[in-house]
């Protein structure tokens, strides 16, 4: 999903982490302002690539240091410490914040040396069809049975046959419990309390969530393409423009904290770990649903080192492992057998794992073709008047 | 080639050979001193803005796709009254800023450099431009902390009593940041302005009856025009680019072109063409500007 920054339990973190997801941001944008489609790298503290390139040849039989580009928090020092305790293969991690980001980078060429990325599910369908990412051997994948039955066949990738589900969550809601009278239910608490939250709230500064929910919210998908469907939904959104403080996928969470806002719309991950530092703040899902999305670990075309990138995989379906992950990064896993053995408390927490009736009503978000300018240029109509 | 010996009789092969050689070393010199630099100009500089002049000529360009046909529809569709607004905003932006700073400037750019005692001018200048040892970025969170709604402006006024403000994500706070990140640039260049004011000019107008208000409209002020319109230029151009201050202070409606731009190479729509047209826009925009001021500025110093 777009944008996600780290988000550590600890609060202090958050805020430290915040400021550096939003300078990575904002340096991104400054390079790619200079005509350049780079990204932002920033390398992980565990990891030292070895000094042979190919030469060297593990104990695994798969050679050199395996470059991964991911999100903020999707691995840590510890996963990387136990994959080269493992297999002795030394990993270095780069980091985006934006699928388009990562997507303008590999094809630009930017990314050749990388052997895995995680793109979202609609991400993972475009560069299917551009013929980006490696068909998977599955004889050299090991666990693939043990996801849930949602990600056997996943719409984005029919069969897994290129990507493997890594995490999944959810976009919804979250608000100061102290300080709202009644909580949030609903996409249509925006509209109705528009007075009250008027200024202090935020929507994900992303045009595809944030009309999409709009989309949502008025009874069409969040995919759709009708010309007047998208008319109603920006009518709608207009609405509510002037109530809003701004549109940010990002650092809502300081302001959140500090009190100057009452509600901000949020990617689970991010919004989770707030939740479970400090209680006065809720995330709720809309009951009318909202978007559900995937992030997935696939090896593209380019990738210098196959062999390791299949390690790496294989050694993030063990189900140990994940469960493990989501104890210390909070992300929901496909992996049923990883599920099993998460503590009760992580199991129960509806933010993590919503009620399968309440997911039945969330929808993924697709690629909507040519019908994206029209995305875009609503978005800039309401970003700009 | 004017302490050659030539004679008209010396037309020999070593003399011949000379010649060149001299004229070689002669073109050698400015070869070296400017070659680096013109290279490192033409490598990423020049042939960049090339390949996105390239890129703006077809339409509905994404990337990875091959360029199939030429055409203006990229810039067509800048004409489109959604995406006018934007440029709109952006000259509005940076109009506003590059006055603000003026007023705020002159003042104290005069002060300084006419004013102040003159062994504190070069610590006082220091101390107005150390701002700009720190990142744009880190300076426009400082705003954040101080404008927000539990802000350090806001805790004061309640502090005395007085009604809060709501200044954070508007237009307003906008200028603020982007008039305290460019003022020092202004001042500056109206210092060095300044401070070459030939100040016999100043009295001779006293001497002559010119009262203070005259004598800073006929004198100072149009002495110092090369000055303000160099810093105007400056302030104007390094704001409407800028997407910083826009990003992180600007609320829900502070579209500006660079972040249209931005939006086309990095945003869902990937339209690189469009993108690159939006680009060639802006490069023109400040092309024109500089010509402009060339002119203007040559102008002055001819009249001078």
């Amino acid at each position: 999903m777009p944008r996600r920054f780290s988000s550590k339990p600890r609060l202090a973190a958050t805020r430290r982490h915040f400021l550096q997801g939003s300078a990575a941001a904002i340096a991104g944008i400054a390079l790619s302002n200079c005509g350049g489609v780079s990204d932002v790298q920033s390398s992980d503290a565990g990891a030292e690539p070895t000094e042979d390139g190919d030469a060297g040849s593990a104990a695994s039989g798969a050679s050199g240091p395996l470059y991964i580009y991911t999100w903020a928090d999707y691995t840590d020092d510890q996963l990387v410490q136990r994959f080269r305790d493992k297999t002795g293969i030394d990993v270095q991690i780069d980091i985006y914040d934006s699928n388009e980001t990562m997507l303008a980078k590999m094809q630009a060429g930017g990314g050749d040396n990388y052997s895995v990325i995680y793109p979202s599910d609609y991400m993972v369908t475009q560069m299917i069809d551009m013929g980006m990412l490696t068909e998977f051997d599955k004889s050299r994948l090991q666990g693939l049975d043990q996801l849930s039955p949602k990600w056997e066949s996943p719409g984005y990738d029919p069969d897994n046959s290129h990507s493997v589900p890594y995490s999944w969550g959810t976009t919804g809601l979250i608000y100061n419990s102290k300080e709202l009278s009644t909580a949030p239910a609903d996409w249509t608490y925006l509209w109705d309390n528009k007075d009250a939250l008027s200024r202090r709230m935020t929507m994900l500064d992303d045009v595809r969530e944030t009309l999409g929910a709009v989309l949502h919210s008025l009874g069409y998908s969040y995919n759709s393409t009708d010309p007047a469907e998208l008319e109603a939904a920006y009518q709608r959104l207009l609405e509510l423009k002037p109530a809003l403080a701004s549109f940010k996928s990002f650092g809502w969470q300081d302001e959140l904290l500090g009190g100057d806002l009452l509600l901000a719309m949020a990617f689970s991950v991010e919004a989770i770990p707030v939740t479970l530092e400090d209680d006065t703040f809720q995330y709720v899902i809309p009951a009318s649903g909202s978007s559900v999305w995937t992030d997935t670990m696939v090896i593209p075309t380019t990738a210098p080192n196959a062999d390791a990138a299949y390690e790496w995989i294989n050694f993030n379906l063990n189900p140990d492992v994940s469960a493990e992950t989501v104890k210390r990064l909070y992300f929901a896993t496909p992996n049923a057998a990883a599920k099993d053995m998460l503590p009760e408390e992580l199991l129960s927490n509806q933010d993590l794992f919503p009620s399968e009736e309440l997911l039945a009503k969330c929808e993924g978000i697709a690629p909507v073709g040519d019908a994206i300018e029209l995305y875009d240029r609503y978005w800039t109509q309401i970003t700009s008047a | 080639m004017a302490n050659l010996p030539l004679t008209p009789a010396s037309s020999t092969r070593l003399e011949w050979f000379d010649r060149w050689r001299y004229r070689l070393v002669r073109l050698i010199g400015p070869l070296a001193l400017l070659g680096p630099a013109g290279l490192w100009l033409f490598l990423l500089l020049v042939l960049p803005t090339l390949l996105i002049l390239q890129l703006s000529l077809v339409p509905g360009l994404r990337p990875g796709q091959a360029i199939t046909a030429y055409g203006l529809g990229n810039y067509t569709r800048i004409l489109d009254s959604v995406y006018l607004g934007v440029i709109g905003r952006s000259l509005t932006f940076a109009s506003g800023t590059m006055l603000l700073c003026l007023l705020l400037g002159f003042p104290v750019a005069y002060w300084i450099a006419l004013m102040a005692p003159k062994r504190w001018r070069s610590l006082l200048l220091v101390l107005f431009i150390l701002p700009l040892w720190t990142s744009t970025l880190l300076r426009t969170y400082a705003w954040v902390t101080l404008l927000r709604r539990s802000g350090i402006i806001n805790l004061i006024l309640s502090a005395l009593h007085l009604p809060t403000q709501d200044i954070m994500n508007t237009h307003w706070a906008v200028y603020v940041g982007m008039t305290y990140d460019f003022l020092p640039y202004m001042v500056l260049i109206l210092y060095a302005s300044l401070e070459k004011l030939d100040q016999r000019l100043l009295e001779a107008a006293a001497d002559l009856g010119a009262n203070p208000r005259q004598t800073f409209w006929k004198v100072t002020v149009p002495q110092t025009l090369p000055g303000i319109a160099a810093g105007c230029l400056l302030v104007f151009v390094t704001s409407l680019g800028d997407f910083v201050v826009p990003t992180l202070l600007g609320g829900t409606s502070s579209k500006t072109i660079s972040l249209l731009i931005y939006d086309q190479f990095l945003g869902p729509a990937r339209n690189w063409g469009f993108g690159s047209a939006l680009s060639m826009v802006l490069i023109l925009a400040v092309s024109l500007a500089i010509a402009l001021l060339l002119r203007y500025g040559n102008r002055e110093a001819a009249a001078a």
